[in-house]
């Protein structure tokens, strides 16, 4: 939204002379320049569904390793806070007195995911380990299906309306003295779902994802979910990103169609990129499917800084 | 062109900005108004030990149900949504499973990161009860265990609730004895037995216990904390004839045990909460 540097874009090259243009390349030789289209897709999914079964499992058969829910959880004793339910709680705290009361596990939990998240790239909390997104990838897929098919009409809307959701969020957390995100939080109830048994309130989940399905994509995760929007200023400069190589690059788009948070990924379109080397932004979740998707590996997951020491 | 994209883009922001702040608006209407609903209906609900005032638990929770886990007889349950804007705060429901500290330290208030369930007066209270303990026993003898005397006196800091007996239904108090196990067949609440002759270290379900008393008196016997909470009260009418009833002292933290194995049906004990803090 905000674009203080305004750079001139470098001059687009004629396809001819891209190294990696799709152009008269069929579909036999890019499926096997790409022998498996879903590695980084089966590995997220893999790591998210685990730990989400390590939390059920946790509190099913008492193994403890993985206690509590996504909203606070405690993994080998060491606490873990959600980072918007601690930013709550605080301001709540600093308007009531409570604060004061707040154990040094709380801080420690907050502290621990604020770095953790910031090494491994912020909103990798979303694609990795969140709940929610694993059914809103899903019915995103659904959704594609229908506008394709012609079924339905794509809603889209501004996506900075989600900083507004996040500053009212914490507004009505101070003002009614209560949390009130939490209670229609599809992570938190999800997460509570999966390791309690399911609860009435999950109906609340299925409207959210219908209404994903039928008329605007991804409406939750794009733009209202404060704890998105928390991890995206955690990993605004994380270094473990997402690069682009624009040398490499065929301008196909492909990636843009996959991406999650396809404005992330602007510098891909022909003629837009400023830079020889690109780097995915705060919105982008380090899903990877950009990874897999991409023909001439011109992106990449990278640790931004790294190539230089080495 | 690219002037007219980022007015289009500006012009979006704004007709969506309004929209959010309307919704978020609705959102914290709604939110006030179920929280009026909610001050009398959260009054019911039984929180757990060292559980802080209602209006500051509501915001304190936030929902983890680390506090579930812990809990060695699964006593504490988390509410529903017909609970309001309580969703997802944990309770406790004496009558289905009590709590009878049977995890010997509070684990539940230690546990809690963000000091829902406030350990503070807990620690203090077994570190005071600590430093008493070895003064009375300066050298180490053979029965020495500060533990016991450090978790008796945190049970006894707890306040839940207090237990209020119905006198109309009560057994003692009808003069009536009682054999056989206290509740219904297939009920699954377990709970220690402070009963030092069972020597029990863990949990046993309420129906394993059998009972054969002349006139009952359960849940005297089978407080956890004693003779401080809960005694047989004699009371001598004025025919000359004499009835036995238990009272219940300040002592009191409110766990539910006596509610738990109250043989009487109904139940002639329920927990009423108290507005701490």
């Amino acid at each position: 939204m905000i674009n203080l540097k305004k750079l001139t874009p470098i001059p687009a090259k004629r396809r001819e002379e891209m190294p990696n243009s799709k152009l008269g390349i069929t579909f036999k030789e890019w499926k096997a320049n790409k022998p498996n289209k879903h590695k980084w897709r089966n590995i997220r999914w893999g790591v998210l569904l685990f730990f989400n079964f390590l939390f059920w499992a946790s509190f099913a058969f008492d193994i403890g390793v993985l206690e509590g829910s996504l909203s606070g959880s405690r993994f080998l004793g060491i606490y873990l806070m959600d980072p918007f339910n601690a930013l709550q709680e605080m301001f709540i705290g600093s308007r009531t007195g409570y604060f004061t009361m707040l154990t040094m596990n709380f801080f420690i939990g907050f502290f621990i995911i604020l770095m953790f998240y910031f090494l491994l790239g912020g909103r990798s909390f979303c694609s990795w380990l969140c709940p929610y997104h694993f059914l809103a990838e899903n019915a995103e897929k659904l959704h594609n299906y229908f506008v394709k098919k012609k079924k339905i009409k794509e809603h889209t809307y501004n996506i900075g309306i989600k900083y507004i959701f996040w500053v009212g969020f914490l507004l009505l957390a101070v003002l009614t003295k209560n949390l009130v995100f939490e209670n229609i939080n599809p992570v938190g109830i999800i997460s509570r779902a999966i390791i309690y048994g399911p609860g009435l309130i999950l109906l609340w989940v299925v409207v959210l994802l219908l209404f994903e399905i039928v008329y605007s994509k991804r409406f939750w995760c794009r733009y209202v979910c404060p704890i998105g929007v928390t991890y995206s200023f955690i990993g605004k400069l994380s270094p473990t990103t997402i690069k682009f190589d624009l040398s490499k690059c065929g301008h196909c788009r492909d990636c843009q169609d996959v991406c999650l948070v396809p404005h992330e990924l602007w510098f891909v379109k022909r003629g837009e990129a400023t830079k020889e080397i690109h780097f995915a932004g705060a919105d982008c979740t380090r899903c990877g499917l950009c990874v897999d998707i991409c023909y001439g590996d011109a992106l990449s997951y990278s640790i931004r800084g790294f190539d230089k020491i080495t | 062109m690219k002037k007219s994209n980022s007015e289009i883009n500006r012009r979006q922001f704004l007709k969506n900005g309004a929209f959010a702040v309307a919704a978020i608006g609705a959102v914290g209407v709604g939110v006030n108004y179920l929280k009026k609903l909610n001050e009398e209906n959260a009054l019911t609900l039984l929180r757990p030990p060292g559980a802080i005032h209602e209006d500051e638990f509501i915001y304190a929770c936030i929902k983890c149900g680390l506090c579930v886990q812990i809990c060695p007889i699964e006593a504490i349950k988390l509410a529903g949504i017909s609970d309001g804007l309580s969703y997802g705060t944990p309770y406790i429901d004496p009558l289905a499973q009590a709590c009878d500290f049977s995890c010997d330290a509070m684990q539940c208030v230690e546990t809690c990161p963000t000091a829902a369930l406030d350990f503070i007066p807990f620690k203090k209270a077994g570190e005071d009860a600590l430093i008493e303990y070895q003064k009375a026993n300066p050298t180490p003898g053979p029965d020495y265990n500060p533990f016991i005397v450090q978790s008796q006196s945190m049970k006894a800091t707890t306040k839940m609730g207090i237990a209020v007996i119905d006198h109309k239904t009560c057994l003692a108090r009808n003069g009536k004895g009682f054999k056989g196990s206290p509740r219904e067949d297939g009920f699954k609440g377990v709970y220690r037995s402070p009963n030092p002759k069972r020597k029990e270290r863990k949990a046993s379900p309420v129906n394993d216990h059998i009972f054969n008393r002349e006139l009952c008196d359960l849940c005297v016997t089978e407080c956890p904390i004693g003779e401080t909470a809960i005694i047989m009260e004699e009371k001598i009418r004025g025919n000359g004839e004499s009835i036995w009833r238990p009272m219940v002292l300040d002592g009191c933290t409110g766990c539910g045990v006596c509610v738990m194995v109250c043989p009487s049906t109904p139940n002639s004990i329920i927990i009423e909460k108290l507005e701490v803090v």
